[in-house]
């Protein structure tokens, strides 16, 4: 089975800095970590080689530094990695990101059997570009898998939405986007970390390779823009309920039930 | 001059900081409390390269550099002193001598199993009368047809409790004090080894230290490492890589504590404002701040000086000595900093505290990293 994982390097701080100019998140001076969801979906595809066989391609969009992330991903049991990084890049939003990204699928060959994404990213949220590849690319998508199963040729899928639990058939090649209860990224042996820094390869391609023009990407491609950013103060809401010990009690279990914290039934979680 | 980690060692220090908060801190009380080391944990690391860090790769190693290497020792540390130890004493002073001296032969032996973590060493070089002063050792080897029969206490054997491969210095020679000593490799199991019981330590109390007795014990020449008389060269050129990992399980232990404490004294609040806002407490916190910053330069400079293949005698034992005495003036003002909730078990810091005095001790006591600074410096007897 031939599967690509797009990853994305995000910054692993609260405390970002933005770029005013271009609305966007300065990256420079802050440590970086893959996108945790994006690890997931690299142990899933490791799991599915070990299963299946085949390859693993990661791929990323993102400035030089991403080599980091790229080389942590081919520690973690990526076969290739592929860096897309060119300056025209810079400010793309999510459709501009995922164009570039579908391209650099649709060059691979073999075309590969499944792409996964992490279900959104800690840094923008919005999960946008696993939908948007698998749209471009005309791919079936099942989005916040939880589970993958094999099934002859195809794959069953499940993933949790508002307190239902959807189960897909999907035909490959098809796109997934993971959520964090689908597996546990293992931990990294010392000897891969070091072999992925000092004897692997990272595969660059820029918009002359892609054979993208500078108007379908960065923020020349972009449909969106960023108008404001800025930290959000939280609002904190409570309510302040008195009475007896035990009105307070059936107080608090009513609203928690509301909220499908409790289990009406049988009042337990 | 560089002083920034590479893109490398950012991300092994990420991938070992989170390997050891998941998997190590967890059982890092219990192991203190219980004074027992998981075999899980050993099977655990084990499985990461963990016990041949710097042992190349097509050993079963992890190929790192000695930056690296103090990366992981750092990282370990502070998750579990008693951890940290372990993994020290195993890579600098038992696998890394087998690799440097070892035969062919002796590294398939002995060091491919150790660096896949299927086989614990220990060096064993501390007797009863004999400490910082290593010429009184009284362990003897005396050459017997293929081999040689070894008879002599070892004490304060770290990993003694769980080791399988035990390298023993002896002497060979009583009349020669340059190249009258020799080291060898002992088998657990080998006839005439004898493990005495665990001793109750302080602190690294997970860690299974104990004597080691030998009894007649015959081992053939090939279990010899190294030439006879070159016992000493192997022991001190140990030594000083040793003194990196010590520095850098000081280091982790430091920064522990400082973590710990930085984030009490914005949580504990007295006479209505958090600690961290009296000057006396910020006083503390900026001192042990900036000594862990010396120590964390010293420490990663000593590495970066040994990956050049540049002289680094002075400055491991600088490293040594200053990180191993930040190390317990931040645990113990730590604690002073937590009050009378830093006493009890329900806080780490009382256990950081008992750990960090053996830095002080082990692997050249700070009287004797002193001694090397001085005769750097050109002081003292040659």
């Amino acid at each position: 089975m031939d599967i690509v994982v797009c990853i994305k390097q995000v910054p692993d701080v609260p405390n970002i800095r933005l770029d005013k100019h271009r609305m966007t998140i300065i990256r420079e001076g802050v440590e970086s970590i893959i996108n945790p969801l994006d690890c997931v979906a690299l142990e899933a595809a490791v799991d599915l080689r070990e299963r299946q066989g085949g390859r693993i391609t990661v791929l990323s969009m993102g400035p030089p530094q991403s080599e980091e992330a790229l080389r942590e991903a081919l520690a973690f049991g990526a076969d290739q990695a592929i860096l897309l990084t060119d300056p025209a890049f810079g400010g793309a939003d999510t459709l501009a990101t995922s164009h570039v990204l579908a391209t650099a699928i649709s060059m691979l060959k073999p075309f590969p059997d499944l792409v996964l994404c992490g279900k959104q990213t800690i840094d923008s949220d919005t999960g946008h570009v696993g939908p948007q590849i698998a749209e471009e690319l005309d791919l079936p998508q099942v989005c916040g898998v939880n589970e993958i199963h094999l099934q002859g040729d195809s794959l069953v899928v499940k993933r949790l939405y508002d307190g239902f639990l959807d189960t897909f058939r999907v035909n490959t090649p098809a796109l997934l986007t993971v959520s964090q209860e689908l597996s546990s990224p293992h931990h990294i042996p010392l000897a891969d970390l070091e072999r992925a820094f000092s004897d692997r390869e990272i595969i660059r391609w820029g918009l002359k390779d892609l054979s993208l023009k500078p108007e379908e990407v960065g923020l020349g491609g972009s449909a969106t823009r960023v108008w404001k950013l800025h930290k959000a103060a939280p609002k904190r809401r409570g309510e302040v309920v008195t009475g007896s010990p035990q009105s307070l009690v059936e107080h608090l279990i009513r609203k928690l039930e509301a909220l499908s914290i409790l289990d009406e039934e049988n009042g337990n979680e | 001059m560089r002083l920034e980690p590479t893109m490398k060692q950012m991300v092994m220090r990420r991938t070992v900081r989170k390997f050891a908060e998941e998997i190590l801190a967890p059982v890092a009380a219990e192991m203190d409390a219980t004074a027992t080391f998981p075999s899980e944990i050993i099977q655990e690391m084990a499985k990461l390269q963990y016990f041949g860090l710097e042992i190349p790769a097509h050993y079963g190693g992890a190929g790192l550099d000695a930056v690296s290497y103090a990366i992981v020792i750092e990282e370990i540390s502070k998750a579990c002193a008693a951890i940290g130890l372990c993994i020290s004493v195993h890579n600098s002073v038992s696998a890394n001598p087998i690799y440097e001296f070892g035969t062919e032969d002796q590294r398939k032996t002995f060091l491919v199993p150790m660096a896949k973590g299927q086989a614990i060493g220990t060096f064993c070089l501390t007797e009863p009368n004999a400490g910082s002063d290593v010429s009184s050792i009284e362990t003897i080897a005396i050459r017997d047809g293929n081999g040689y029969v070894l008879n002599g206490n070892k004490v304060f054997v770290t990993n003694g409790g769980m080791s399988n491969v035990n390298l023993i210095f002896a002497c060979t020679n009583r009349s020669d004090k340059q190249k009258g000593y020799s080291v060898f490799i002992v088998e657990s199991e080998r006839n005439g080894l004898e493990k005495g019981p665990t001793e109750e330590l302080m602190g690294m109390r997970g860690n299974p230290v104990c004597p080691i007795a030998l009894d007649d014990c015959r081992v053939p020449v090939e279990n010899r490492l190294g030439a006879e008389g070159q016992g000493l060269k192997i022991a001190l050129s140990s030594l000083v890589g040793g003194r990196i990992g010590i520095a850098s399980q000081a280091l982790g232990i430091a920064q522990a504590s400082l973590d710990v404490s930085l984030k009490y004294a914005k949580e504990r609040y007295q006479f209505g404002k958090p600690l961290s806002e009296f000057g006396a407490i910020q006083n503390y916190l900026v001192n042990l701040a900036t000594r862990v910053e010396g120590a964390r330069l010293l420490t990663y400079r000593s590495a970066y000086l040994k990956d050049q293949g540049l002289a680094h005698t002075k400055e491991a034992a600088m490293a040594k000595l200053y990180a191993s005495e930040v190390a317990v003036d931040a645990t113990r003002i730590g604690l002073q900093i937590h009050g009378g909730y830093g006493y009890t078990k329900a806080y780490p810091i009382e256990r950081y505290y008992r750990d960090a005095k053996a830095c002080e001790i082990y692997e050249g006591t700070s009287e004797i990293q002193r001694l090397v600074i001085a005769r750097s410096l050109g002081y003292g007897r040659e």
